[in-house]
């Protein structure tokens, strides 16, 4: 406890004649455009790959996306009659995770994964498929913050493959995390 | 970390003269990351986010006894163990209790320049815990024994060939690897690391008061990964990383990103609350060191207390003229380029970082890419009148600015010295301070007329014309 209260004493002394500064509002930008649209583009440029499919129609897209997969791990949130019919994996041998998002975010080509959905799936296998609701796509990273409930112990925002321009200023993609990031959008 | 930022200006030459190879690996960085700023900055309203983000960073820093106590109260109520550190000691014994009561072997670590400054690392060895720096460029380094150069890119200087060198001692690669299959066995040794490590160590880009949430952004997933499979976690967060509220993170996140390396977002970014809860994978210890090393006195400064907005985005090193001819190292301490000019003069006291303030040619370039508007030139000038008035700059120097304010201030003087100095022969040599100037310049050639003779001449042409 000493150390906290000298420092707080040496901020209080710091702060006795400095006046004080007012916090500012955070202006919510106007977004006309449509956000699934800017999602998919923003995920294209960040160098993941997006699709957007009625729900109906998923698991068909799903068996299309992953040939040559011979298991993946899946987080706890995927529906099960989204699992597409593959044998289940630990996440350290899995070369796909299957994730469920709580939320994306357009103007960045942002997936937001929860750890109760698993970290290690999210964060292990080589290759990440994650499935997102359209209507848990929000425009911007402020509008997805504020209307968040109560936050997970974990919260990992994705917004590509892995990746490292630390060796000779070449980018080179999966350093640590997943190489390959696959986002459905479902409608 | 031992700060050498007293040798500055011997160590530039030494380095400029010895390793060339280093400016041009850090100008093409520095150059990169440059461009990619503008365009990311070119896309939004930068001056209107910049300021806000200033007005933010303002408003902590002037209510920061408040912030700090919030933060500690939601911290303890998400279930992270939260600690104050005023010096590396108090950090250490943090550190050193963690590693007994967990039995630690094996640490794996998130890039964090706070950890530098409290020399985790030494510490950890010492204790018999095998230390693994984690992200690419900070792993290279911690192969070769340096310390970081930059302080998002650590490993900006190395050149591709340097770096296959390493390898290829180190793991057997072939010398001709490419940075594909480099990265390829850094990810397979340190993934195993991941695997069995007992602790992750991380610092923090920002601490939510509000939330006691703490964020941390990169681009490997690194982070996520020290951060998500030890059963411990202990986070060292400087005072000044605290932001107010939650929504803050909607404004610092991309603009933080934006500054750094030209993203909308880094690629990933940990929001984390503290333990794993019941049947999560997760740490199940969190730990919170709150540092201030040097804070609270940079806080009561009356003009450098503006630096502790930074949020070490690393923008001001990269639009640094005089940082990219050498990177990071020559500055000897943590943080280097334009912040660190400014900045370690406060943490270490200016005795120790003197020279720093020097190190730049007031160009400005600093301030227009700081993405929280700290006025860098402003305060290089506040610490070199300081180093003046302290009597901290050569003799000679303060003699020579004495003489050159008289002429300055005198016609009479003015004119008679400019005389002078025109009709000298001026060989190259003649003022061995020149030197290092007109060593690899052209000879200075004076005008034969001074400028207000000139002036004059040309006032009187006009007017004959005007009058003809």
């Amino acid at each position: 406890m000493e150390a906290k209260t000298r420092i707080l004493a040496r901020v209080r002394r710091a702060l006795k004649d400095r006046p004080k500064a007012l916090l500012p509002e955070h202006p919510h930008a106007t977004f006309p455009e449509d956000p699934l649209d800017l999602f998919l583009k923003r995920l294209g440029e960040n160098g993941a790959e997006g699709h957007r499919v009625d729900r109906a129609e998923a698991l068909a897209l799903l068996k299309e996306l992953l040939p040559g997969f011979p298991g993946a791990a899946f987080g706890k949130g995927v529906p099960p009659e989204l699992r597409p019919p593959l044998p289940e994996l630990p996440p350290e041998e899995a070369p796909l995770g299957i994730s469920w998002a709580l939320f994306a975010v357009a103007e960045t080509g942002t997936v937001a994964l929860s750890a109760e959905d698993g970290r290690r799936t999210q964060l292990l296998p080589p290759a990440h498929l994650v499935l997102v609701e359209a209507e848990r796509v929000y425009p911007t990273l402020l509008m997805a913050l504020s209307h968040l409930g109560p936050l997970p112990s974990a919260l990992g925002l994705h917004s590509g493959p892995s990746k490292s321009a630390d060796i000779g200023q070449v980018m080179v993609k999966g350093v640590h995390g997943p190489g390959r990031l696959m986002v459905v959008v479902l409608i | 970390m031992q700060a050498k930022a007293k040798r500055y200006p011997e160590e530039a030459a030494r380095l400029l003269k010895e390793k060339p190879q280093v400016r041009t690996a850090v100008t093409g960085a520095t150059l990169h990351f440059e461009r990619n700023r503008l365009k990311a900055y070119g896309e939004i309203d930068a001056e209107a986010w910049r300021e806000r983000a200033k007005a933010v960073k303002n408003h902590l820093l002037t209510h920061l006894d408040h912030y700090l106590e919030l933060a500690e109260k939601r911290l303890r109520e998400n279930g992270v163990q939260v600690h104050w550190a005023e010096t590396p000691e108090d950090a250490h014994r943090v550190l050193r209790e963690v590693v007994a009561r967990h039995g630690v072997r094996r640490a794996v670590k998130a890039k964090s320049m706070l950890t530098e400054e409290l020399g985790v690392n030494p510490l950890l060895e010492s204790l018999g815990v095998e230390v693994y720096e984690t992200d690419l460029g900070e792993y290279l380094i911690q192969l070769l024994g340096e310390p970081p150069s930059h302080i998002v890119g650590p490993a900006i200087h190395l050149p591709l060939e340097e770096i296959q060198r390493l390898f290829h001692q180190r793991f057997g690669t072939p010398l001709e690897a490419s940075p594909e299959e480099l990265a390829q066995v850094a990810r397979r040794v340190l993934r195993e690391a991941f695997l069995t490590a007992e602790l992750g160590i991380s610092g923090a880009n920002f601490l939510v008061a509000e939330t006691g949430t703490l964020a941390l952004m990169e681009n490997e997933g690194n982070i996520r990964l020290s951060t998500s499979l030890p059963r411990v976690h202990v986070a060292f967060v400087g005072l000044e990383k605290l932001l107010p509220r939650f929504q803050d993170l909607g404004l610092f996140l991309p603009l933080t990103a934006r500054a750094a390396t030209g993203q909308r977002l880094s690629t990933f970014v940990s929001l984390l609350q503290g333990p794993a809860r019941p049947g999560e994978e997760g740490p199940e210890e969190v730990h919170v060191v709150l540092v201030d090393h040097g804070r609270t006195a940079l806080l009561h400064d009356p003009e450098a207390w503006e630096v502790l907005r930074c949020v070490r985005c690393g923008a001001c090193l990269n639009a640094c003229p005089v940082y990219r001819q050498t990177g990071g190292h020559p500055y000897g301490y943590v943080y280097s380029g334009p912040i660190g000019a400014v900045l370690d003069p406060g943490l270490l006291g200016l005795e120790e970082a003197h020279p720093l303030p020097f190190a730049s040619t007031l160009c400005g370039a600093c301030q227009e890419a700081c993405p929280v508007k700290i006025p860098i030139p402003k305060l290089l000038l506040t610490w070199r009148h300081r180093a003046a008035e302290e009597g901290l700059s050569p003799a000679w120097e303060k003699a020579a600015m004495g003489a050159f304010l008289k002429v300055m201030a005198s016609p009479t003087l003015y004119r008679l010295f400019s005389r002078a100095l025109r009709g000298l022969p001026l060989p190259q040599d003649l003022l061995p301070l020149l030197r290092a100037w007109t060593q690899g310049r052209g000879p200075l050639k004076p005008s034969p007329k001074p400028f207000h003779e000139l002036w004059q001449t040309l006032k009187e042409a006009k007017e004959e014309g005007d009058g003809g």
